[in-house]
């Protein structure tokens, strides 16, 4: 220890004894911190006969993919559901975070695969599982309370995946359609080595919706998209997964004028548009029966024409939302509005 | 008379234990010192994902350079990269926010003053949601790294603002009008964030928010630990030195005055410097309760009022009640993590109360 002249007023030794030893431990775990490196790795080998390495870009990230994954991971439910989708769900060594029920026809696929956690898997969970693809729908998985960022993940060669629609810069998100869509399940199909089956999925949908506009079941009907809220109404907006559904069964949306894919609407308006039909959108934390029930007990939107007629349809949220799903929205909404008008 | 000297000599013996003697406080700091490591140590050892200690001492080992021993390049990212920093990174958020917690209950003579007094918490909020709700990227970043500087950004806006609005006549920063400044502009901020968030956002962008705003150490990784350890031994330091005058504020403005302090450039140091420091650690860590308002209660009640005790002891104090209440934030339910404020106040509240009643028995 180094003496020092005594200072007057005393009583400064353990305060300053404290201050060194923090000063000493902080400069200790510098050092230490730039000692070692991680250990080597062991790199996969492209097998010469696939087309690997391939790039996936979204949201200004691009990503190298070395060889064709085997222990992918998908965050959120619509990544999840994707993979699904596509068939490819062999690929996948866990899923995590859903928002409500995986559909029917995928569920056998999905419970063939670990679920990794109810919401995000903690970060240190993500690394015991050493994937070599992360697939997630939002950007808050890419961040260090969860998978780490992008380039994190670079420089540890796990190769990453953002749905574009969930770029944390929201300039870089594509306007929703079935065109964005489609491309987004073309990205991850290349990541994950069959790029035949999203093309072969687009296909599909295509004709789907080319079904739909022929029926166009909601030629000259208003609609009233009706998602959840009392006090105020949150309704299907003009710029997302609703007016998309609208759109291709040919309906008129009468808060088309509204930005978004959903937003704050007024009863006010519902009650002076006066709507041929009202959606529902069903969710956990929002049924349709609650909506259906809160219409019905108030005594002005009552005497709304669809609430007296009953002209309601009802389509899961997840349906509804720029996403695989979306044109099973479409087809449900078109063949109950077909029923509506065979009922009249 | 000797009912009154009797009292007296009571309230003497029944008072602050480690006020009586130096090299019984001594003793303490070195106590409480011990038991961070200790208490880092075995923090190092716990997580959502088991790894048995000699592989944890092994990784560590190795990265001293002491050997290879083996050590996969999981347990090295597991332990080395994620819990080692998110440790340190926890010790060095709860010493920060304890210490300004500490110095700003002296400096404004408030007991219920903590460390987002100026609307550094409501300033932060509108940075963070900002970014998190409209998705916009700030300072050429986007994602995480553009919430905790928009965060940081928000937190100094309403910092001047509420210095704008608090200074007196030359220059002076009366304690209360602070304080309401800090209300005010708290308020305004949060109508704001309710805005933001209702009006635009979406359910999964609420969920952000809300736990954004609930703290958490698990994404701070070596570059940020860093950082946060530097800002926590630069403020216990730098607080230290005001000790002695803080203890003479204690008494007073005009008590300080007479003792040759020049009061208003002592205020604006130390609450520019706190506001300065709080706005770092809710950049990494987002917004932490409990620790700020309540730790430096709980050490006076050890240490009774004296600084240059109750500073030290403090930061020791925060560091390791954070470092405890994140261990729990990531092992009590299993694959999920509580946000680090629910732990702090769920776990604090009670042991708080615990400590309160003991002292208004004894006192």
């Amino acid at each position: 220890m180094v003496s020092r002249p005594v200072r007057p007023f005393t009583h400064r030794n353990t305060a300053s004894k404290t201050v060194r030893a923090a000063v000493l431990g902080a400069a200790a775990v510098l050092v230490l911190a730039s000692c070692a490196g991680e250990p080597e790795s062991e790199k996969k080998a492209a097998d010469p006969g696939d087309a690997y390495p391939v790039e996936v870009t979204s949201c200004g990230h691009t990503s190298t993919i070395e060889a064709r994954p085997t222990k992918a991971i998908t965050l959120n439910q619509g990544a999840t559901e994707v993979v699904l989708a596509l068939g490819l769900s062999d690929r996948l060594a866990g899923t995590a975070y859903l928002d409500d029920e995986i559909p029917e026809k995928w569920r056998a696929a999905y419970d063939a695969v670990p679920v990794l956690s109810d919401e995000y898997p903690t970060n240190e969970e993500l690394v015991a599982a050493d994937p070599d693809f992360l697939y997630a729908s939002y950007g808050s998985a890419f961040t260090p309370e969860v998978a780490g960022t992008q380039t994190d993940l670079d420089e540890k060669g796990t190769a990453s995946y953002l749905s574009p629609f969930g770029c944390e810069d929201k300039t870089q998100r594509p306007e929703p359609s079935f065109e964005a869509v489609w491309d987004e399940i073309d990205a991850v199909a290349k990541a994950l080595g069959d790029p035949a089956a999203a093309e072969q999925f687009r296909d599909t949908q295509q004709a789907q919706l080319d079904e739909l506009a022929t029926t166009a079941a909601g030629e000259g009907l208003t609609v009233f998209w009706y998602d959840g809220g009392d006090k105020t109404p949150t309704v299907g907006a003009g710029g997302g997964g609703p007016q998309l559904v609208l759109d291709a069964v040919k309906a008129t949306n009468i808060f088309a004028d509204l930005d978004g894919g959903w937003n704050e609407g007024n009863w006010e308006s519902v009650i002076a548009a006066d709507p041929d039909v009202i959606v529902f959108a069903d969710a956990a934390w929002s049924t349709a029966e609650e909506k259906i029930a809160y219409l019905r007990g108030d005594p002005v939107l009552s005497q709304l024409t669809a609430v007296q007629d009953e002209a309601f349809v009802t389509i899961p949220f997840s349906e509804s939302t720029p996403g695989v799903r979306l044109v099973d929205g479409a087809v449900g909404v078109s063949e109950q509005l077909e029923k509506l008008a065979a009922n009249r | 008379m000797t009912q009154l000297h009797d009292r007296v000599a009571h309230q003497q013996v029944r008072g602050p234990v480690l006020n009586r003697s130096r090299p019984l406080g001594a003793l303490a700091l070195v106590v409480a010192a011990g038991l961070l490591v200790l208490s880092m140590a075995i923090a190092l050892g716990v997580g959502s994902v088991p790894v048995p200690v000699p592989d944890v001492l092994a990784v560590v080992a190795r990265r001293l350079g002491l050997g290879e021993f083996g050590v996969t390049v999981i347990d090295d990212r597991l332990i080395w990269q994620l819990r080692m920093p998110r440790v340190l990174g926890a010790a060095a958020v709860g010493a920060a926010l304890a210490i300004c917690g500490a110095v700003l209950q002296s400096i404004t003579r408030n007991d219920l003053a903590d460390p987002y007094l100026l609307g550094i918490s409501g300033g932060a909020a509108v940075g963070a949601v900002t970014v998190i709700v409209l998705g916009v990227s700030f300072a050429g970043l986007a994602g995480s790294a553009a919430v905790g500087a928009a965060a940081f950004a928000g937190a100094l806006a309403a910092l001047v603002l509420v210095l704008a609005l608090a200074t007196g006549p030359g220059g002076s920063l009366p304690p209360a009008r602070t304080v309401l400044a800090g209300v005010a502009v708290g308020q305004a901020c949060a109508a704001y964030t309710s805005f933001l968030v209702l009006m635009t956002g979406d359910s999964h962008a609420a969920r952000r928010v809300l736990t954004w705003t609930l703290g958490s150490v698990a994404g701070v990784r070596w570059d940020s630990a860093i950082i946060l350890a530097v800002v926590a031994v630069a403020a216990t330091l730098l607080a230290l030195t005001a000790g002695r005058k803080l203890d003479a504020f204690a008494f007073g403005e005009v008590s300080a005055t007479s003792l040759g302090i020049n009061v208003t450039r002592l205020r604006w140091t130390l609450l520019c410097g706190t506001a300065l420091v709080t706005a770092c650690v809710v950049a990494f860590a987002g917004m932490i309760g409990f620790v700020g308002l309540v730790v430096p209660h709980m050490v006076r009640i050890l240490t009774g009022p004296g600084h240059r005790l109750l500073l030290p002891m403090s930061a020791l104090a925060g560091g390791l009640i954070l470092v405890w209440a994140d261990l729990l934030a990531r092992s009590l339910v299993d694959g999920r993590e509580i946000p680090l404020g629910v732990v702090t106040g769920v776990v604090g509240a009670p042991f708080f109360a615990f400590l309160l009643r003991r002292h208004r028995e004894a006192g």
